[in-house]
């Protein structure tokens, strides 16, 4: 056998190794519930804005606060020490990465989903007119 | 009917021309496909007539869309989206390719010119490697052909007028001949997203895309080697091409580096983000292709694996392509573009390259000539092999996880088979996750750029190898032992040993030129691009991993909890940064800028700073306020800053009340606002009608509301809404103790809410302040340096492979 061959197949093996590692780091996307149970382990939950809670942007502390309902309707106060995130009362989805704690869950990451602003105001133009 | 002030003939010309640039790609396929059967002179003929005016289409379609942009035709939907009557001149190229319809021509009118290039000089080639290019145009021009045959949905046109675009058709205004003066919405165009108003969206997009299209001829190349049967003398036409995909491609990725370093506020020039990724593994791999041409021209081994990365790198570039452009990054990337329904075609367009060139190196895989042995372990090619294969397994890596969306939709719950039963997340620390794996294997790449000049094709004596490359190794070791002290990385070994093997790197491809190579320029090439690589291996390691955030914020969450990286400033104090004392000076507003200056003082009670930094919020109403850094450039470190908040931003009201909320209550609702609970109890109407005509004339909604603070004592509140002659008007209750101020908004007729707002009293003597995030990058110029001088010494390398031949 080829010294080649040897090292074709030690690559193999390192790419698999590279596929159950990912797979192993990656995380699933779980509700606030789950979060709950390991408070402190970081988890991905997505869910959406609870529009009928208030939500408060403290400067000072730089600590955002809002409330989230994730995908199996749990609401969940969330603390994000971040600005408030553009558009964030516009947002159809949120896709928040952090832990649970005792009061909260503290989002470090978040990612929103919104609806393209573009329609919005072509649907404007299309409704003033009658 | 006729519609009123629209301007037609060059949407036409435009139209055309995708038609030409489409049909007549298609006919140099086919011509091109009947020359090499028949090998018949009128079909050569034909199949260059029809490149050309492929090409003088996609130069009408290129030049046809720069008249709409300029001449603000805002009819048409895509120049209303990406461009405005107040856009800077210089701006338009941006406008061009911000939407992907345009960087779906500006990669069109690449490959055309590349085409054109090929057509002219591939001599026995052109025939195959054309067949290849005029395939992938007609895949291309038919991105954005906007066509419906069959109710199918084939491409995006650039050239469709607003009143024709899917959302719109059917709307009343539609209906109207003169809506163009009529409404002020045409009147201007939606503009140019404001963070991509600067000289890098000029530059960045266009020298990006000629690297993706670059990926193309050697692909070409190899492509028409397997169809002729014609296996080995592609590689020498084909190693220029290589090599200048390799420069250009990576020019491309360091300006997003350099500009996401410079002027947005991802905080680094490099965060793997999936779209970032998904230009950076065709790289990677196309570094490995060259260099297992070169083997080939060399030793005359390996040639199978050359024609499979050359192969493989501009499939990547589909797939890339179809990653950023299907939409289904969605939840994973910042930066994706927005889905325009092409997912399938270019799912089509991805696999009908993918299963024709894997099908053909299947097909031809017994033919291939038989090899000389090439394993030596003391040759150069064998390590020059085992790269390759490195530089394979590292872009897998990065490929395989920022598919996770995709291998959701292949196999997760929802997926063609289900496999799993959760869905996979992208890794929670993508930064931590793609390091651990791309971190030893640039230790091994590093290890063998280093050495890989010192070894000899076929065999290497193991004395003369010693003897030429012992003086660096001593060198690194004194250099590696000093920046490991001055940066403290002896606790990390696996960052010591990127340290060490980098600055290896490096020096022994400086000594090869200087001593072995003696200064000349035909050695040139590869020891500069090598030892520019190196130098960014070094300059990301101490910069990315020794950066110091010296912004901290003095609120805890609570014991274990991060400390929040930004840190307050009010307006005059001095608070400690690092090593310096910064005060928050004061803000300028410049058109639609806010520049923050923030000076930093060497001690306190120095007169002058050592320097001052102007962070910016770009204020749009697209994009809301947007932070744009400001650095400072030391020869050893950059001091980059953002503002990422700053009470300038809190909506003032002229009566002093600030911290507006707003909240929506049903009956018996409660809603917290500030420590105190608010609850709805009930709602009261007062109605007048006109004593005549019996008609509504006014209305008084008033709200009786509950304020209740901690210690259980209530407030009752009745703020109201009134409306008269259809104007809207409030009756808002202010609460002196509390400083607060309450107002009944505004009425929700679906859902039978209440819109309630609630502002509270500036207090006095409220100092203006910022939140502010710093970041200390030590060493960050090694790693400029090092992009600079391996773009120039792949091009260096393709110069001198063209005077070779």
């Amino acid at each position: 056998m080829k010294r080649t061959h040897i090292a074709i197949i030690i690559f193999i093996a390192i790419a698999i190794g590279a596929i159950m590692v990912t797979i192993n780091d990656a995380s699933t996307y779980v509700g606030f519930d789950q979060a709950e149970e390991n408070m402190g382990t970081k988890y991905t939950v997505i869910g959406y804005l609870d529009k009928d809670a208030s939500m408060d942007y403290n400067a000072r502390a730089n600590r955002f606060t809002f409330t989230a309902i994730d995908k199996e309707g749990k609401k969940q106060k969330v603390f994000y020490n971040q600005p408030k995130p553009q558009d964030f009362e516009r947002s159809e989805e949120i896709t928040m990465k952090g832990f649970a704690t005792d009061s909260a869950f503290v989002a470090e990451e978040i990612l929103m989903k919104c609806p393209s602003k573009y329609n919005e105001q072509n649907e404007m133009a299309g409704y003033e007119t009658y | 009917m006729e519609y009123i002030g629209e301007h037609l003939l060059p949407g036409e010309i435009g139209r055309f021309s995708v038609s030409l640039a489409f049909g007549a790609a298609i006919v140099a396929f086919i011509a091109y496909y009947l020359n090499s059967k028949t090998e018949d002179k009128r079909y050569h003929k034909i199949a260059r007539s029809a490149f050309l005016a492929h090409a003088a289409g996609v130069i009408g379609i290129v030049l046809s869309l720069f008249y709409l942009l300029l001449s603000h035709y805002f009819e048409y939907d895509y120049v209303w989206k990406h461009s405005s009557l107040d856009l800077e001149q210089r701006f338009v190229f941006s406008a061009f390719w911000e939407g992907q319809e345009g960087s779906f021509i500006l990669w069109l009118f690449w490959h055309a010119i590349l085409g054109l290039i090929l057509m002219f000089t591939a001599k026995k080639w052109e025939n195959h490697s054309m067949m290849v290019f005029s395939a992938v145009q007609a895949f291309l021009a038919s991105m954005v052909l906007g066509i419906f045959p069959f109710g199918l949905k084939v491409g995006s046109s650039p050239f469709i007028l607003m009143r024709e675009t899917a959302d719109n058709i059917g709307l009343p205004w539609t209906q109207v001949a003169d809506y163009l003066d009529r409404f002020p919405a045409f009147m201007d165009g939606s503009g140019l997203n404001p963070l991509l108003q600067n000289y890098w969206m000029t530059i960045h997009p266009p020298t990006l895309f000629l690297g993706f299209a670059s990926t193309l001829v050697p692909f070409a190349f190899a492509i028409a080697a397997l169809l002729k049967g014609d296996l080995k003398s592609w590689v020498k036409p084909a190693l220029p091409w290589a090599f200048f995909s390799v420069g250009i491609l990576g020019l491309g990725i360091l300006m997003g580096g350099a500009w996401a370093y410079e002027a947005l506020s991802f905080g680094g020039f490099w965060a793997w983000d999936p779209v970032e990724n998904s230009s950076l593994v065709p790289w990677i791999v196309m570094v490995g292709a060259a260099h297992l041409l070169l083997i080939y021209r060399n030793k005359k081994t390996g040639l199978r694996a050359a024609v499979f990365m050359s192969i493989l790198s501009f499939i990547l570039i589909l797939y890339s392509t179809f990653l950023t452009r299907s939409g289904v990054l969605g939840d994973s990337s910042v930066h994706a573009f927005v889905d325009l329904g092409l997912s399938g075609q270019l799912l089509i367009y991805l696999l009908f390259f993918t299963v024709i060139a894997l099908g053909l190196l299947i097909w031809r895989y017994r033919q291939f000539p038989s090899e000389a042995n090439g394993d030596d372990l003391s040759s150069r090619e064998f390590w020059m092999f085992i790269g390759s294969l490195i530089l394979l397994i590292s872009s897998f890596q990065i490929i395989f996880s920022t598919s996770i969306p995709v291998i959701n939709k292949l196999i997760g719950p929802d997926g063609f088979i289900s496999l799993l039963s959760d869905e996979m997340a992208p890794p929670l620390d993508a930064i931590k996750h793609y390091n651990s794996w791309q971190l030893p294997f640039s230790i091994v790449t590093a290890l063998l750029i280093a050495i890989g000049q010192y070894l000899r094709y076929g065999k290497t004596k193991a004395k003369s190898f010693w003897k030429s490359i012992s003086l660096s190794l001593a060198i690194s070791l004194v250099i590696t032992g000093l920046f490991a002290q001055l940066y403290s990385f002896w606790s990390d070994p696996l960052y010591l040993a990127l340290l060490l093997t980098g600055i290896f790197a490096a020096v022994s491809n400086l000594w090869f030129w200087i001593v072995i190579g003696k200064r000349k320029w035909s050695f040139a090439g590869s020891s500069v691009a090598h030892f520019g690589f190196a130098l960014i291996l070094v300059g990301a390691l101490i910069s990315n991993g020794r950066q110091d955030v010296i912004s901290h914020s003095k609120v805890n969450l609570g014991d274990g909890l991060p400390a929040n990286e930004n840190a307050l400033m009010d307006l005059g104090d001095t608070i400690e940064m690092g090593r310096y004392q910064a005060v928050f000076e004061g803000m300028d507003t410049i058109r639609d800028k806010q520049f923050y200056e923030v000076s930093y003082f060497n001690s306190i009670g120095d007169a002058e700073p050592e320097f001052s930094l102007k962070p910016f919020l770009q204020m749009s109403e697209q994009m809301g306020p947007t932070p744009n850094p400001d650095t400072k450039h030391f020869w050893d470190r950059d001091i980059y800053t953002h503002v990422t908040y700053s009470s300038y931003l809190e909506p003032v009201s002229p009566d002093g009340f600030v911290n507006e909320a707003e909240v929506k209550l049903n009956k018996g609702d409660t809603a917290i606002y500030r420590n105190h609970f608010v609850i709805l109890d009930s709602l009261s109407v007062n109605a007048l009608f006109d004593e005549e005509t019996q008609e509504l004339k006014a209305a008084k909604l008033t709200s009786h509301l509950r304020v209740v603070n901690v210690l259980g004592e209530e407030f009752p509140i009745t703020p109201a809404y009134i409306i008269e002659n259809e104007m809207k008007d409030h009756r808002d209750t202010i609460l002196d103790v509390q400083r607060m101020k309450f107002r009944f908004d505004d009425v929700e007729l679906e859902t039978k809410k209440i819109v309630l707002k609630a502002w509270t009293e500036q207090e006095e003597g409220v100092k203006p302040f910022i939140v502010q995030k710093a970041i200390i990058f030590p060493m960050i110029n090694i790693l400029w340096i090092g992009c600079i001088l391996m773009v120039i010494g792949s091009f260096i390398a393709v110069w001198q492979r063209i005077l070779k031949s």
